[in-house]
C-alpha cells in the first residue's frame, strides 16, 4: 500500500509568457514535514514555479498536486492548505504592523478575538511600539517576522516563502532559520527560495533551478558530496555552468 | 582622500550615528557593513549633503568642507540604496537622460554610452525597458548612470541587496576593474562575504564603528580562536541546548549544519557540544562581525 501523497507534486510544469518559456517541463516533489530550499539566479523561473502551485498564475501545461488534490480541480480547498509570503513582503507600508495583522486576520476569515489572541503572541517577541508604527518605518528584519506572523494566521499546512530573507542581515536571517525549523517540527512544510547560500545547508533537500530547468535536486551534504564541490556556492556555479554548456 | 571625525546624527532623540571617524582611502574599496539599521546609509547621505550632520566634520583631501557639499559632490557618482531609474524608459534612454542631467558634453556621450554597454554587458538590452530588466541587471545600469560623469569618488548603499550570487559576483569584478583605473570606492554590504573583498572594512553596529581595517589586520588583531563544529543531531536541536549554557551561547553561533564556537578564553568550551567533528580554522568576516556586535 502506498503512503500518503507529498504535500506538492509538480508535474512537467511549465508557463510561457508569450513566447518566452519562464519554466520548462519541470517535476520534483516536496515531502511532508520537509524543507525544501529553492535555489537559482534572478530570472531563473523561482517565483513564476511558485506562483503556479499557489494557483495566483495559470500554468501553460502540467500539474500541480497539492496533498493529492489537483490545483485546477479543487482551487478552494488547496487555497485553505497553502500559505504564501511574497518576494515582497505584502503589507500595506501605511498601515502598522498590527493594523496589518487585523486587516490580514480578517480577510482570513479569523474573527476578532482569534486575531486580537494571535497578536498577542506576537508582542511577546517584537515590542508592541515597534508594531504600532508604520510598516514602512520598521526595520526589514521585523517587517519580514510581521510577514511571516501574517502568512500563518490562517493556519496553513504548506508554506511556501519567496526570498523571505532578501536584504534581512546575517543575525535576523538565523533567527528567521530558526523559525522556519520551529515550523517543521510543527509539522508544517516549507518550499523556500532563497539568493543566501549559506542558508541552502538548512534545508533538508535543495533544488537549483535555471533557465527554467531544474539543474540539481538532492539533499545538500549529498550533493556537494556526488558532484565534488566543496561550499553550496561552488555547487550552484558549477551546475549553472554545467548546463550552460549542455 | 575623504575622512569623517567624529561625526554624528540623531533622529527623534535616537542616534543614527554615533561619533563615527573614518577613513575611505583613494584608489581602494572601502566597504561597510552591519544590520539594518546600523547607519550605513545616514552615513552615505551625509557624506553627499542629503542629511546634515548634527556634528563632527568631512574633510575632503585634508580640507574641512565646512558647509559645502559641492566640493564631494562635484567629485562624486552616489548609488543610492533604491536605484532611482526611470522604469518607464529603456536602458539607453535611461542613459542619455542622465548623460543630460550630469551635462555630459554630447560629443562624448554615443562613446561613453557604447563603453558602458560593453562593460557591464547590457549591450544586447539596450533597448529594454528598466522596468523589465532582472535585478543585477538593474543595478548595473544604475552603476552606468553614476559612472558617465566619470567621478574619481563612487558612493554605492547596497548596490547588491536582493541581488543573485552570480550577478553579485559579475558586479564586484566591475568594481574592482573601476579601483584599478584609481576610483575611489565606497559602498555598502549586508553581506559579509562580499564585505571581506574590500581593502577596509567597517564594521557598523548601532550607528557606531565596531572595529575597521583590512581583513587580514583584522585577522591578526582577533583575540579568539574559531572551531568549526559538526554537532551529532541537528544543529538547531544543539543551539537549543547551547542557549541553556550562558558560557556557550555568547561564543557560538549557526553556520548552515556546522556551528562556529569563538574560544576567547584558556579552555575549549566547545568540547561541551555534542559533535562528530571539530576544526579550527580562519575565522571569516562574519565569525569577527558576531564576536564584535557581542563583546563591543
Amino acid at each position: 500500500m502506498s503512503g500518503p501523497p507529498p504535500a506538492i507534486a509538480v508535474r512537467s510544469l511549465s508557463k510561457n509568457f508569450g513566447r518566452f518559456p519562464a519554466v520548462r517541463d519541470i517535476s520534483f516533489d516536496v515531502g511532508r514535514e520537509e524543507i525544501v530550499g529553492f535555489l537559482g539566479p534572478n530570472g531563473a523561473g523561482k517565483t513564476t514555479t511558485i506562483k503556479m502551485i499557489t494557483g495566483l498564475l495559470k500554468i501553460t501545461s502540467g500539474t500541480v498536486w497539492i496533498d493529492g488534490l489537483d490545483s485546477r480541480e479543487h482551487p478552494a480547498a488547496i487555497k485553505r492548505k497553502l500559505g504564501y509570503m511574497s518576494q515582497k513582503f505584502s503589507l500595506y507600508p501605511l498601515l502598522t504592523a498590527l493594523e496589518n495583522i487585523e486587516f490580514f486576520g480578517g480577510i482570513s476569515g479569523l474573527a476578532p478575538a482569534q486575531v486580537r489572541r494571535q497578536a498577542a503572541r506576537l508582542q511577546e517577541e517584537v515590542s508592541p511600539v515597534i508594531l504600532r508604527q508604520k510598516v514602512q518605518d520598521i526595520p526589514p528584519g521585523i517587517r519580514q517576522k510581521v510577514a511571516l506572523f501574517v502568512c500563518l494566521l490562517p493556519g496553513p499546512e504548506i508554506i511556501l516563502l519567496d526570498e523571505p530573507t532578501s536584504g534581512v542581515d546575517p543575525e535576523a536571517r538565523r533567527r528567521f532559520w530558526g523559525e522556519i525549523y520551529g515550523l517543521k517540527t510543527g509539522g508544517k512544510t516549507l518550499l523556500v527560495s532563497t539568493h543566501n547560500l549559506d542558508e541552502a545547508e538548512y534545508c533538508d533537500r535543495i533544488l537549483i533551478i535555471h533557465n527554467g530547468v531544474i539543474v540539481a535536486e538532492g539533499e545538500p551534504g549529498e550533493l556537494l558530496r556526488i558532484r565534488k564541490q566543496a561550499t553550496i556556492e561552488d555547487l550552484f556555479q558549477a551546475a549553472i555552468r554545467d548546463h550552460g554548456q549542455d | 582622500m575623504v575622512r569623517l571625525e567624529r561625526v554624528s546624527k540623531s533622529f527623534a532623540g535616537i542616534r543614527a550615528v554615533d561619533d563615527v571617524s573614518l577613513h575611505i582611502q583613494r584608489s581602494a574599496i572601502t566597504i561597510l557593513t552591519g544590520a539594518d539599521g546600523a547607519g550605513k546609509s545616514t552615513l552615505f547621505k551625509m557624506l553627499v549633503g542629503l542629511v546634515k550632520k548634527d556634528s563632527g566634520a568631512i574633510l575632503l583631501n585634508g580640507k574641512d568642507i565646512g558647509g559645502d557639499y559641492s566640493l564631494i559632490t562635484s567629485v562624486c557618482g552616489y548609488m543610492p540604496e533604491r536605484f532611482s531609474l526611470y522604469t518607464d524608459l529603456s536602458v539607453e534612454e535611461n542613459l542619455d537622460f542622465f548623460a543630460a542631467v550630469q551635462r555630459v558634453p554630447a560629443r562624448r556621450r554615443e562613446d561613453l554610452k557604447k563603453r558602458l554597454l560593453e562593460r557591464t554587458g547590457m549591450e544586447p538590452f539596450r533597448r529594454r525597458r528598466a522596468g523589465a530588466l532582472s535585478g543585477g541587471m538593474k543595478q548595473k545600469l544604475a552603476l552606468s548612470t553614476i559612472l558617465l560623469s566619470s567621478p574619481e569618488l563612487i558612493i554605492l548603499d547596497e548596490p547588491t541587496t536582493g541581488v543573485d550570487p552570480l550577478s553579485r559576483i559579475e558586479f564586484f569584478a566591475i568594481i574592482e576593474e573601476l579601483k584599478r583605473e584609481g576610483r575611489t570606492i565606497v559602498m555598502s554590504t549586508p553581506y559579509l562575504d562580499e564585505a571581506e573583498k574590500g581593502d577596509n572594512i567597517v564594521m557598523v553596529k548601532d550607528g557606531r564603528v565596531l572595529r575597521q581595517d583590512s581583513i587580514a589586520r583584522l585577522r591578526e588583531a582577533f583575540p579568539a580562536r574559531l572551531f568549526r563544529i559538526l554537532p551529532r543531531g541537528n544543529v538547531f536541536e544543539v543551539m537549543r541546548g547551547i542557549a541553556a549554557d550562558p558560557e556557550l551561547a555568547g561564543r557560538t553561533h549557526m553556520r548552515g549544519r556546522h556551528i562556529h564556537y569563538l574560544q576567547d578564553g584558556p579552555a575549549n568550551l566547545g568540547l561541551r557540544i555534542p559533535h562528530r567533528e571539530m576544526v579550527e580554522e580562519k575565522p571569516t568576516l562574519e565569525d569577527m562581525y558576531i564576536y564584535y556586535e557581542r563583546h563591543p
